[in-house]
């Protein structure tokens, strides 16, 4: 198992945000976070990023616990993160938002992984000298993407992909999952869009305020109306 | 030619007020904090240029080690002064400052005596001819190669080295700068560093035009940089440079047209009230 998440509990300072939560994913598949508004799925990526207080639990990656490591140490051991709400760096081009992706790499994975992210989004390429806060939504949306495939991970940790972006840019970035996935990454994937998720995802997990539901396969997920109508807010 | 004169001597005062604000907006930028103690580490490097020219005889050398010495008395400032607090309301963090410096005046006066030192060979006291009938001391001329090259070099290696982008991907949104593995609290030693050392560099500087450093150097240029850096809008680079460079031209006009209405010091505080009055951003600040 690449990541396993034992009983872990995350939240920012008395307020906690996950209670108890158990997952795991493994190399090649994806595993769907799902769960109405608030209900803890973005606190628990970055807790996995170790960007958000850990207070309890194991996360074991390759089966050792990294619940003490700081985020750069994490990267080297093959996760990144794209954010809920992309956060590329405005103010920076595009070029230097996929140098911050790379930060803690070797200069030879930096410039491979920049290739590659140019490789998988050919509309960034073209905008390398750019402010990054000039580009579109669905432009940003790839550069997100982009940023964290820099340092080559193995464990993607993605917060709703499909947020505020138009129909045709989400399936471009689904089919870039997709490939991911098929290259053998292990995807955390957090959407509220239901529908698309569980079109990728392997596995599903439920959250409700900090507490894990439900969980099952995609399939299952897809067939029970039930869960999607009474978790996800949708029919 | 008495315009062009005072344009340049503006030139020169605001080279200096432009190494000094330019920390302050680097703290700012950063933290969000107003950093008045800064002023203190401009006297401190003064005190080690005259020091260390004296005893040693080099002013370069003196130049290097008020560099350093200020720059990690800086990060000293940061780690025991400001980052205990930084979770607490800013004025904290203002209030902390203020109580620092006006301690940092006593210190100097302990330290160093109350009457002030001075350079005893001082260095770069030679003119150049500028045009006919005006003089700049090399010292002057100093001031100005040193402001271009250091702020130069400093432009060049925050948009080319990966350090340099770390620093700015962090003033933008640290915690996102965190989740790439950027280690915020380097770039805050080295954020101070770097504002120390050319506080210090100023601070050498201006001993070496006065020839003299005394405990109270600071107090002036306390309040002035804040004026400058709200002049050029909070946090913005290029407004900090152009607000002290414009800030340094307007004092030398000002003394000569309107020092008997106006003090040389106020003249700051008059230009800052009416840039507010038409842009409440700052000249180069935006929103
Ligand atoms: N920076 C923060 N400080 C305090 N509480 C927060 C912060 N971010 C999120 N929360 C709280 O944590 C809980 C979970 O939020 P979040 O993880 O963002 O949920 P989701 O991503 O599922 O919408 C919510 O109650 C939210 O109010
Ligand atoms: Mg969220």
């Amino acid at each position: 198992m690449m990541l396993e998440v034992r009983g872990l509990g995350a939240g920012y300072g008395d307020i906690v945000a996950v209670r108890d939560f158990s997952f795991s994913v493994e190399a090649g598949k994806v595993l769907a976070l799902l769960g109405a508004n608030g209900a803890g799925k973005s606190s628990t990526l970055m807790a996995l990023m170790g960007i958000v207080q850990q207070k309890a639990g194991e996360i074991l990656l390759d089966g050792s616990d990294i619940s003490m490591l700081a985020a750069d140490q994490r990267i080297k051991l093959g996760m990144a993160i794209v954010p809920e709400g992309r956060r590329i760096f405005p103010d920076l081009t595009v070029q230097e938002n996929l140098v911050v992706g790379g930060h803690v790499s070797e200069a030879a994975t930096l410039a491979a992984g920049t290739a590659q992210a140019y490789e998988y989004f050919p509309r960034l390429k073209e905008r390398t000298g750019q402010k990054a806060g000039s580009l579109s939504g669905g432009e940003q949306q790839m550069l997100a993407l982009g940023r964290a495939l820099v340092s080559a991970p193995r464990l993607l940790l993605v917060d709703e992909l499909s947020l505020g972006l138009m129909p045709r840019i989400i399936d471009e970035c689904y089919e870039v999952l997709a490939k991911l996935r098929s290259e053998g990454l292990a995807i955390v994937l957090v959407e509220q869009n239901t529908e698309h998720a569980l079109a990728v995802a392997d596995e599903v997990s439920v959250l409700e305020a900090g507490n894990s539901v439900w969980f099952g396969t995609a399939k299952e997920a897809a067939k029970d109306s039930a869960i999607t109508a009474a978790y996800l807010g949708t029919a | 030619m008495l315009y062009l004169e005072l344009f340049i001597q503006g030139i020169v005062q605001g080279s200096i007020y432009g190494l000094i604000a330019l920390g302050l907006t680097l703290v700012y930028g950063l933290l969000r904090i107003l950093h008045v103690a800064h002023a203190a580490l401009f006297t401190l490097g003064g005190y080690i240029g005259v020091i260390v020219t004296n005893f040693t005889g080099s002013f370069a050398l003196a130049m290097f080690v008020a560099m350093i010495v200020v720059g990690v008395i800086g990060m000293a400032v940061y780690k025991f002064a400001y980052e205990p607090i930084l979770h607490r309301p800013p004025y904290i963090a203002l209030i902390a400052s203020i109580a620092l410096f006006i301690a940092s005046e006593e210190i100097y006066r302990i330290v160093f005596g109350p009457f002030g030192l001075s350079y005893i060979n001082p260095p770069l006291q030679g003119q150049i001819e500028i045009f006919s009938g005006f003089r700049l001391k090399h010292g002057e001329i100093l001031v100005m190669v040193i402001a271009v090259v250091m702020l130069s070099a400093l432009a060049w290696l925050s948009a080319n080295t990966r350090t340099g982008v770390a620093w700015r991907a962090t003033v933008t949104d640290p915690e996102m700068a965190a989740a790439f593995g950027i280690k915020i609290q380097n770039v805050r030693y080295l954020n101070f560093f770097i504002a120390s050392a050319l506080a210090a560099v100023a601070g050498v500087l201006v001993a070496l035009l006065n020839n003299l450093v005394e405990p109270t150097m600071g107090s002036v240029p306390s309040y002035k940089a804040l004026a400058i850096i709200v002049l050029g809008g909070l946090g913005s680079i290029r407004g900090t440079l152009v607000a002290a460079l414009a800030l340094g031209v307007i004092e030398a006009y000002g003394t000569i047209y309107l020092g008997k209405i106006l003090d040389r010091d106020a003249l700051a505080f008059a230009f800052l009230i009416i840039v507010l009055m038409v842009r409440p951003q700052g000249l180069l600040g935006e929103k």
